[in-house]
Protein backbone atom coordinates (compact mmCIF):
# COMPACT_ATOMS: atom_id res chain seq x y z
CA UNK A 1 0.00 0.00 0.00
CA UNK A 2 1.06 3.55 -0.31
CA UNK A 3 -0.31 6.68 1.23
CA UNK A 4 0.13 10.37 1.04
CA UNK A 5 -1.37 13.24 2.91
CA UNK A 6 -2.42 16.56 1.62
CA UNK A 7 -3.70 19.55 3.47
CA UNK A 8 -6.41 20.90 1.22
CA UNK A 9 -6.23 24.49 0.18
CA UNK A 10 -9.65 25.41 -1.09
CA UNK A 11 -12.50 25.61 1.38
CA UNK A 12 -16.01 25.49 0.01
CA UNK A 13 -18.83 27.38 1.58
CA UNK A 14 -22.47 26.37 1.51
CA UNK A 15 -24.55 29.49 1.82
CA UNK A 16 -28.30 29.92 1.68
CA UNK A 17 -29.29 33.47 0.91
CA UNK A 18 -32.46 34.71 2.50
CA UNK A 19 -33.68 37.44 0.24
CA UNK A 20 -37.06 38.71 1.12
CA UNK A 21 -37.36 40.93 -1.90
CA UNK A 22 -36.24 38.40 -4.50
CA UNK A 23 -32.97 40.26 -4.80
CA UNK A 24 -30.79 37.49 -6.07
CA UNK A 25 -32.43 35.70 -8.97
CA UNK A 26 -29.58 33.91 -10.65
CA UNK A 27 -26.12 32.50 -10.12
CA UNK A 28 -24.71 35.38 -12.14
CA UNK A 29 -26.29 37.95 -9.85
CA UNK A 30 -25.02 36.08 -6.80
CA UNK A 31 -21.54 36.11 -8.23
CA UNK A 32 -21.71 39.84 -8.93
CA UNK A 33 -23.04 40.44 -5.45
CA UNK A 34 -20.25 38.44 -3.82
CA UNK A 35 -17.67 40.35 -5.81
CA UNK A 36 -19.16 43.68 -4.81
CA UNK A 37 -19.12 42.59 -1.15
CA UNK A 38 -15.45 41.83 -1.29
CA UNK A 39 -14.72 45.06 -3.10
CA UNK A 40 -16.66 47.11 -0.61
CA UNK A 41 -15.13 45.46 2.45
CA UNK A 42 -11.59 45.68 1.20
CA UNK A 43 -11.92 49.46 1.02
CA UNK A 44 -12.54 49.43 -2.69
CA UNK A 45 -9.09 48.22 -3.55
CA UNK A 46 -9.49 46.32 -6.79
CA UNK A 47 -6.42 44.21 -6.13
CA UNK A 48 -7.73 42.86 -2.84
CA UNK A 49 -11.15 42.19 -4.33
CA UNK A 50 -9.70 40.02 -7.07
CA UNK A 51 -9.93 36.66 -5.30
CA UNK A 52 -11.04 33.83 -7.58
CA UNK A 53 -14.54 32.83 -6.57
CA UNK A 54 -16.76 30.14 -8.09
CA UNK A 55 -20.49 29.69 -7.63
CA UNK A 56 -20.50 25.91 -7.97
CA UNK A 57 -24.24 25.52 -7.50
CA UNK A 58 -27.19 27.82 -7.11
CA UNK A 59 -30.69 26.65 -6.32
CA UNK A 60 -33.38 29.27 -6.84
CA UNK A 61 -36.03 27.24 -5.02
CA UNK A 62 -34.16 27.20 -1.72
CA UNK A 63 -32.08 30.31 -2.45
CA UNK A 64 -28.98 28.38 -1.51
CA UNK A 65 -25.60 28.13 -3.16
CA UNK A 66 -22.23 26.47 -2.86
CA UNK A 67 -19.33 28.88 -3.23
CA UNK A 68 -15.72 27.94 -3.68
CA UNK A 69 -12.83 30.19 -2.71
CA UNK A 70 -9.16 29.70 -1.90
CA UNK A 71 -8.41 29.25 1.79
CA UNK A 72 -6.74 32.64 2.20
CA UNK A 73 -9.95 34.31 1.01
CA UNK A 74 -12.36 32.41 3.25
CA UNK A 75 -12.48 34.88 6.14
CA UNK A 76 -12.89 37.85 3.82
CA UNK A 77 -15.71 36.24 1.85
CA UNK A 78 -17.49 34.91 4.95
CA UNK A 79 -17.36 38.22 6.79
CA UNK A 80 -18.37 40.20 3.69
CA UNK A 81 -21.46 38.11 3.09
CA UNK A 82 -22.37 38.08 6.78
CA UNK A 83 -22.22 41.85 6.96
CA UNK A 84 -24.30 42.35 3.83
CA UNK A 85 -27.63 43.84 4.84
CA UNK A 86 -29.21 44.91 1.59
CA UNK A 87 -29.05 44.29 -2.12
CA UNK A 88 -30.38 46.65 -4.76
CA UNK A 89 -31.99 48.70 -2.03
CA UNK A 90 -33.83 45.76 -0.46
CA UNK A 91 -33.04 44.07 2.84
CA UNK A 92 -31.46 40.66 2.75
CA UNK A 93 -29.38 38.32 4.89
CA UNK A 94 -26.91 35.54 4.19
CA UNK A 95 -26.41 32.61 6.50
CA UNK A 96 -23.44 30.30 6.17
CA UNK A 97 -24.62 26.72 6.71
CA UNK A 98 -21.51 24.65 6.15
CA UNK A 99 -17.86 25.27 5.47
CA UNK A 100 -15.50 22.54 4.39
CA UNK A 101 -12.39 22.01 2.32
CA UNK A 102 -14.05 18.85 0.96
CA UNK A 103 -16.82 19.40 -1.53
CA UNK A 104 -18.17 15.92 -0.83
CA UNK A 105 -18.84 16.97 2.76
CA UNK A 106 -21.19 19.68 1.49
CA UNK A 107 -23.47 17.20 -0.26
CA UNK A 108 -24.88 16.17 3.11
CA UNK A 109 -25.32 17.88 6.49
CA UNK A 110 -26.13 15.72 9.50
CA UNK A 111 -27.26 18.80 11.39
CA UNK A 112 -30.18 18.97 8.98
CA UNK A 113 -31.50 15.51 9.92
CA UNK A 114 -35.06 16.17 11.10
CA UNK A 115 -36.90 13.46 12.98
CA UNK A 116 -39.43 15.38 15.05
CA UNK B 1 0.48 42.63 9.37
CA UNK B 2 -0.17 40.02 12.07
CA UNK B 3 -3.91 40.70 11.81
CA UNK B 4 -3.83 40.30 8.05
CA UNK B 5 -1.92 37.06 8.43
CA UNK B 6 -4.45 35.76 10.94
CA UNK B 7 -7.31 36.68 8.62
CA UNK B 8 -5.79 34.52 5.91
CA UNK B 9 -5.33 31.46 8.12
CA UNK B 10 -7.66 28.51 7.95
CA UNK B 11 -7.80 25.63 10.41
CA UNK B 12 -5.86 22.61 9.29
CA UNK B 13 -7.57 19.64 7.73
CA UNK B 14 -6.21 16.36 6.48
CA UNK B 15 -6.83 14.12 3.54
CA UNK B 16 -5.12 10.75 3.70
CA UNK B 17 -5.08 8.71 0.48
CA UNK B 18 -3.89 5.14 0.29
CA UNK B 19 -4.07 2.30 -2.17
CA UNK B 20 -4.19 -1.43 -1.75
CA UNK B 21 -5.97 -4.52 -3.03
CA UNK B 22 -8.95 -6.32 -1.51
CA UNK B 23 -7.12 -9.62 -1.85
CA UNK B 24 -4.14 -8.56 0.28
CA UNK B 25 -3.96 -10.17 3.70
CA UNK B 26 -3.03 -6.91 5.33
CA UNK B 27 -5.69 -4.83 3.64
CA UNK B 28 -7.26 -2.52 6.20
CA UNK B 29 -10.53 -1.91 4.42
CA UNK B 30 -12.69 -4.03 6.66
CA UNK B 31 -11.19 -2.68 9.87
CA UNK B 32 -11.58 0.95 8.77
CA UNK B 33 -15.21 0.48 7.77
CA UNK B 34 -16.09 -1.37 10.99
CA UNK B 35 -14.49 1.18 13.31
CA UNK B 36 -16.22 4.23 11.84
CA UNK B 37 -19.29 4.03 14.03
CA UNK B 38 -21.68 6.90 13.44
CA UNK B 39 -22.48 7.18 9.77
CA UNK B 40 -24.96 9.72 8.42
CA UNK B 41 -24.69 9.44 4.67
CA UNK B 42 -23.59 6.61 2.40
CA UNK B 43 -23.48 7.07 -1.35
CA UNK B 44 -22.14 5.14 -4.29
CA UNK B 45 -21.64 5.92 -7.96
CA UNK B 46 -21.43 3.34 -10.73
CA UNK B 47 -20.41 4.59 -14.18
CA UNK B 48 -21.89 2.89 -17.24
CA UNK B 49 -24.83 1.61 -15.24
CA UNK B 50 -28.50 2.35 -15.76
CA UNK B 51 -30.17 -0.27 -13.56
CA UNK B 52 -29.18 -1.51 -10.14
CA UNK B 53 -28.75 -5.26 -9.63
CA UNK B 54 -31.28 -7.05 -7.42
CA UNK B 55 -28.60 -7.84 -4.81
CA UNK B 56 -27.47 -4.21 -4.54
CA UNK B 57 -31.03 -2.94 -4.49
CA UNK B 58 -31.91 -5.30 -1.62
CA UNK B 59 -28.88 -4.22 0.38
CA UNK B 60 -29.72 -0.56 -0.17
CA UNK B 61 -33.28 -1.08 1.03
CA UNK B 62 -32.13 -3.02 4.10
CA UNK B 63 -29.66 -0.58 5.62
CA UNK B 64 -32.10 0.15 8.44
CA UNK B 65 -33.89 0.30 10.72
CA UNK B 66 -32.60 2.74 13.26
CA UNK B 67 -34.46 4.17 16.25
CA UNK B 68 -35.27 7.55 17.68
CA UNK B 69 -36.16 8.03 21.32
CA UNK B 70 -36.74 11.33 23.11
CA UNK B 71 -35.86 12.21 26.70
CA UNK B 72 -34.13 8.93 27.43
CA UNK B 73 -32.37 9.04 30.80
CA UNK B 74 -28.70 8.32 30.36
CA UNK B 75 -28.60 5.76 33.17
CA UNK B 76 -30.83 3.49 31.06
CA UNK B 77 -27.84 2.77 28.85
CA UNK B 78 -25.77 1.33 31.70
CA UNK B 79 -28.32 -0.91 33.33
CA UNK B 80 -27.60 -4.60 33.72
CA UNK B 81 -30.62 -5.44 31.57
CA UNK B 82 -29.63 -3.13 28.71
CA UNK B 83 -26.08 -4.47 28.65
CA UNK B 84 -27.22 -8.09 28.64
CA UNK B 85 -29.98 -7.55 26.11
CA UNK B 86 -28.14 -5.44 23.56
CA UNK B 87 -24.49 -4.71 24.28
CA UNK B 88 -23.48 -8.33 24.83
CA UNK B 89 -25.64 -9.77 22.05
CA UNK B 90 -24.60 -7.64 19.11
CA UNK B 91 -23.20 -4.23 18.26
CA UNK B 92 -25.10 -1.36 19.82
CA UNK B 93 -24.65 2.22 18.67
CA UNK B 94 -26.14 5.43 20.05
CA UNK B 95 -25.64 9.13 19.49
CA UNK B 96 -27.45 12.09 20.97
CA UNK B 97 -29.70 13.80 18.47
CA UNK B 98 -29.39 17.53 17.72
CA UNK B 99 -26.62 18.13 20.18
CA UNK B 100 -23.90 20.25 18.62
CA UNK B 101 -20.57 18.93 19.79
CA UNK B 102 -19.07 22.41 19.90
CA UNK B 103 -21.89 23.77 22.10
CA UNK B 104 -23.77 21.02 23.96
CA UNK B 105 -23.19 17.90 25.99
CA UNK B 106 -23.02 14.95 23.67
CA UNK B 107 -23.23 11.25 24.40
CA UNK B 108 -22.21 8.40 22.15
CA UNK B 109 -22.28 4.66 22.64
CA UNK B 110 -19.59 2.68 20.88
CA UNK B 111 -19.97 -1.03 20.28
CA UNK B 112 -16.82 -2.11 22.07
CA UNK B 113 -14.77 -0.55 24.82
CA UNK B 114 -15.99 2.84 25.98
CA UNK B 115 -14.55 5.22 28.56
CA UNK B 116 -17.05 3.75 30.96
CA UNK B 117 -16.50 0.16 29.98
CA UNK B 118 -19.95 -1.37 30.06
CA UNK B 119 -18.64 -4.92 29.68
CA UNK B 120 -16.35 -4.42 32.63
CA UNK B 121 -19.10 -2.82 34.73
CA UNK B 122 -21.56 -5.60 34.04
CA UNK B 123 -19.22 -8.15 35.63
CA UNK B 124 -19.74 -6.64 39.03
CA UNK B 125 -22.91 -4.67 39.46
CA UNK B 126 -22.40 -4.31 43.16
CA UNK B 127 -19.03 -2.66 42.70
CA UNK B 128 -18.38 0.83 43.97
CA UNK B 129 -17.48 1.84 40.43
CA UNK B 130 -20.90 0.89 39.09
CA UNK B 131 -22.67 2.59 41.96
CA UNK B 132 -20.70 5.76 41.45
CA UNK B 133 -21.40 5.86 37.71
CA UNK B 134 -25.06 5.10 38.21
CA UNK B 135 -25.37 7.73 40.93
CA UNK B 136 -23.76 10.41 38.79
CA UNK B 137 -26.27 9.80 36.00
CA UNK B 138 -29.30 9.75 38.29
CA UNK B 139 -28.46 12.14 41.11
CA UNK B 140 -30.62 15.26 41.49
CA UNK B 141 -31.52 15.96 37.86
CA UNK B 142 -31.05 12.83 35.77
CA UNK B 143 -29.31 13.53 32.50
CA UNK B 144 -31.71 12.97 29.63
CA UNK B 145 -31.12 13.22 25.92
CA UNK B 146 -32.83 12.52 22.62
CA UNK B 147 -31.02 9.56 21.13
CA UNK B 148 -30.47 7.89 17.80
CA UNK B 149 -30.00 4.16 18.38
CA UNK B 150 -29.07 1.22 16.23
CA UNK B 151 -28.43 -2.42 17.03
CA UNK B 152 -26.78 -4.93 14.76
CA UNK B 153 -27.22 -8.57 15.71
CA UNK B 154 -27.40 -11.96 14.06
CA UNK B 155 -30.51 -13.18 15.83
CA UNK B 156 -34.10 -13.01 14.69
CA UNK B 157 -35.35 -10.65 17.39
CA UNK B 158 -36.29 -7.76 15.16
CA UNK B 159 -38.28 -5.51 17.41
CA UNK B 160 -36.47 -6.04 20.70
CA UNK B 161 -35.33 -2.41 20.79
CA UNK B 162 -38.92 -1.22 20.24
CA UNK B 163 -40.35 -3.27 23.08
CA UNK B 164 -37.48 -2.49 25.45
CA UNK B 165 -37.90 1.28 25.22
CA UNK B 166 -41.64 1.32 24.54
CA UNK B 167 -42.31 3.34 27.71
CA UNK B 168 -40.19 6.15 26.25
CA UNK B 169 -42.12 6.33 23.00
CA UNK B 170 -39.32 4.94 20.84
CA UNK B 171 -39.86 5.27 17.09
CA UNK B 172 -38.49 3.05 14.37
CA UNK B 173 -37.14 4.84 11.30
CA UNK B 174 -35.88 3.73 7.92
CA UNK B 175 -32.97 5.49 6.22
CA UNK B 176 -33.93 7.73 3.32
CA UNK B 177 -32.84 6.40 -0.06
CA UNK B 178 -32.38 8.55 -3.17
CA UNK B 179 -31.70 6.83 -6.48
CA UNK B 180 -30.95 8.56 -9.76
CA UNK B 181 -29.11 8.21 -13.02
CA UNK B 182 -26.92 10.83 -14.66
CA UNK B 183 -26.63 11.04 -18.44
CA UNK B 184 -23.56 12.00 -20.42
CA UNK B 185 -21.46 12.30 -17.29
CA UNK B 186 -17.84 13.42 -17.54
CA UNK B 187 -15.75 11.06 -15.43
CA UNK B 188 -12.04 11.36 -14.61
CA UNK B 189 -9.69 8.76 -16.07
CA UNK B 190 -7.91 6.92 -13.27
CA UNK B 191 -5.11 4.40 -13.01
CA UNK B 192 -5.23 2.24 -9.90
CA UNK B 193 -1.45 2.29 -9.51
CA UNK B 194 -1.19 6.08 -9.79
CA UNK B 195 -2.62 7.57 -6.60
CA UNK B 196 -1.07 10.91 -7.41
CA UNK B 197 -2.21 10.85 -11.01
CA UNK B 198 -0.02 10.96 -14.11
CA UNK B 199 0.15 14.15 -16.19
CA UNK B 200 -1.95 13.75 -19.30
CA UNK B 201 -2.77 10.13 -18.49
CA UNK B 202 -4.68 9.88 -15.22
CA UNK B 203 -6.22 12.05 -12.50
CA UNK B 204 -5.12 12.08 -8.87
CA UNK B 205 -7.04 10.86 -5.83
CA UNK B 206 -7.76 14.38 -4.49
CA UNK B 207 -9.05 15.43 -7.90
CA UNK B 208 -11.35 12.43 -7.92
CA UNK B 209 -12.67 13.33 -4.46
CA UNK B 210 -13.41 16.90 -5.57
CA UNK B 211 -15.15 15.63 -8.69
CA UNK B 212 -17.28 13.23 -6.65
CA UNK B 213 -18.34 16.12 -4.44
CA UNK B 214 -19.27 18.14 -7.52
CA UNK B 215 -21.36 15.29 -8.93
CA UNK B 216 -23.29 14.70 -5.70
CA UNK B 217 -23.81 18.44 -5.27
CA UNK B 218 -25.13 18.73 -8.84
CA UNK B 219 -22.43 21.19 -9.86
CA UNK B 220 -21.67 21.93 -13.49
CA UNK B 221 -18.65 19.96 -14.64
CA UNK B 222 -17.74 21.63 -17.91
CA UNK B 223 -17.31 25.35 -17.30
CA UNK B 224 -14.95 27.35 -19.49
CA UNK B 225 -11.92 28.91 -17.76
CA UNK B 226 -13.31 32.39 -18.43
CA UNK B 227 -16.84 31.64 -17.20
CA UNK B 228 -18.04 34.44 -14.93
CA UNK B 229 -20.06 32.22 -12.58
CA UNK B 230 -17.82 29.20 -12.09
CA UNK B 231 -14.58 27.91 -13.51
CA UNK B 232 -14.85 24.41 -12.05
CA UNK B 233 -14.58 21.59 -14.54
CA UNK B 234 -14.03 17.85 -14.47
CA UNK B 235 -10.34 17.02 -13.95
CA UNK B 236 -8.50 15.95 -17.08
CA UNK B 237 -8.10 13.52 -18.69
CA UNK B 238 -11.75 12.50 -18.64
CA UNK B 239 -14.23 10.43 -20.59
CA UNK B 240 -17.95 10.83 -21.04
CA UNK B 241 -20.12 7.91 -19.92
CA UNK B 242 -23.60 7.51 -21.35
CA UNK B 243 -25.16 6.75 -17.97
CA UNK B 244 -24.11 6.57 -14.33
CA UNK B 245 -26.07 5.29 -11.35
CA UNK B 246 -26.09 7.36 -8.17
CA UNK B 247 -27.45 6.23 -4.83
CA UNK B 248 -27.55 8.12 -1.53
CA UNK B 249 -28.72 6.69 1.79
CA UNK B 250 -29.12 8.98 4.81
CA UNK B 251 -29.96 8.10 8.40
CA UNK B 252 -28.11 6.43 11.27
CA UNK B 253 -26.33 3.66 9.41
CA UNK B 254 -24.32 0.93 11.10
CA UNK B 255 -20.85 -0.06 9.84
CA UNK B 256 -21.90 -3.69 9.35
CA UNK B 257 -24.37 -2.68 6.64
CA UNK B 258 -21.74 -0.50 4.96
CA UNK B 259 -19.35 -3.42 4.93
CA UNK B 260 -21.97 -5.52 3.13
CA UNK B 261 -22.42 -2.76 0.55
CA UNK B 262 -18.67 -2.54 0.04
CA UNK B 263 -18.42 -6.30 -0.47
CA UNK B 264 -21.29 -6.29 -2.95
CA UNK B 265 -19.69 -3.43 -4.91
CA UNK B 266 -16.46 -5.46 -5.05
CA UNK B 267 -18.47 -8.32 -6.53
CA UNK B 268 -19.78 -5.90 -9.20
CA UNK B 269 -16.71 -6.76 -11.25
CA UNK B 270 -17.15 -10.55 -10.98
CA UNK B 271 -18.69 -10.26 -14.43
CA UNK B 272 -17.11 -8.08 -17.11
CA UNK B 273 -18.36 -4.51 -16.93
CA UNK B 274 -17.78 -1.38 -18.97
CA UNK B 275 -17.10 0.62 -15.81
CA UNK B 276 -13.40 0.80 -14.88
CA UNK B 277 -14.21 1.67 -11.24
CA UNK B 278 -17.03 2.43 -8.82
CA UNK B 279 -17.02 4.62 -5.70
CA UNK B 280 -18.47 4.25 -2.20
CA UNK B 281 -18.46 7.34 0.06
CA UNK B 282 -19.40 7.53 3.72
CA UNK B 283 -19.89 10.66 5.81
CA UNK B 284 -19.93 10.59 9.57
CA UNK B 285 -22.19 12.59 11.83
CA UNK B 286 -20.73 16.07 12.28
CA UNK B 287 -21.53 15.89 16.01
CA UNK B 288 -20.10 12.47 16.81
CA UNK B 289 -17.39 12.74 19.48
CA UNK B 290 -15.29 10.13 17.67
CA UNK B 291 -14.21 9.54 14.09
CA UNK B 292 -12.52 6.10 13.93
CA UNK B 293 -12.55 3.94 17.07
CA UNK B 294 -11.92 6.38 19.93
CA UNK B 295 -10.09 9.00 17.87
CA UNK B 296 -11.44 12.35 18.92
CA UNK B 297 -13.64 14.23 16.47
CA UNK B 298 -14.54 17.89 16.86
CA UNK B 299 -16.30 20.72 15.10
CA UNK B 300 -14.33 23.85 14.30
CA UNK B 301 -15.69 25.55 11.20
CA UNK B 302 -16.95 22.19 9.96
CA UNK B 303 -17.56 18.72 11.38
CA UNK B 304 -16.46 16.60 8.47
CA UNK B 305 -15.08 13.12 8.87
CA UNK B 306 -15.61 11.05 5.79
CA UNK B 307 -14.05 8.29 3.75
CA UNK B 308 -14.28 7.24 0.14
CA UNK B 309 -13.42 3.99 -1.62
CA UNK B 310 -12.61 3.82 -5.32
CA UNK B 311 -13.02 0.16 -6.27
CA UNK B 312 -11.23 -0.81 -9.47
CA UNK B 313 -12.16 -3.69 -11.74
CA UNK B 314 -8.93 -5.53 -10.83
CA UNK B 315 -9.79 -5.49 -7.09
CA UNK B 316 -7.32 -2.68 -6.42
CA UNK B 317 -8.80 0.10 -4.36
CA UNK B 318 -8.09 3.63 -3.24
CA UNK B 319 -9.17 4.72 0.21
CA UNK B 320 -9.38 8.39 1.09
CA UNK B 321 -10.04 9.55 4.65
CA UNK B 322 -10.73 13.19 5.38
CA UNK B 323 -11.00 14.98 8.73
CA UNK B 324 -11.19 18.56 9.94
CA UNK B 325 -9.28 20.75 12.35
CA UNK B 326 -10.36 19.41 15.72
CA UNK B 327 -9.78 15.78 14.78
CA UNK B 328 -7.11 13.24 15.48
CA UNK B 329 -5.33 12.05 12.39
CA UNK B 330 -7.18 9.24 10.55
CA UNK B 331 -5.85 5.77 11.41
Amino acid sequence: TSRFRRAKQEPNVNIPGVSRAQGVASAGELRALAESCKERDSGRRQVDAALPLDILTYEEKTLSAILRICSSGLVKLWSSLTLLGSYKGKKCAFRVIQVSPFLLALSGNSRELVLD
Amino acid sequence: MATLRRLREVPRHLLVCEKSNFGHDKSRHRHLVETHYHNYRVSFLIPECGILSKELKNLVMETGPYYFVKNLPLHELITHEFINTFVKKGSCYALTYHTNIDEDNTVALLPNVVSIDLMDLSLNLDSKKYERVSWSFKEKKPLKFDFLLAWHHTGAEESRMMSYFSSYGIQERQPRVALSTASELQCPVLRSGELGGAPGAACSAPELLDWLGAVFSNAQLNNEPNNFVSTYCCPQPSTVVAKAYLCTITGFIVPEKIRLLLEQLCRYFDEPKLAPWVTLSVQGFADSPVSWRENEHGFRKGGEHLYNFVIFNNQDYWLQMAVGANDDCPP
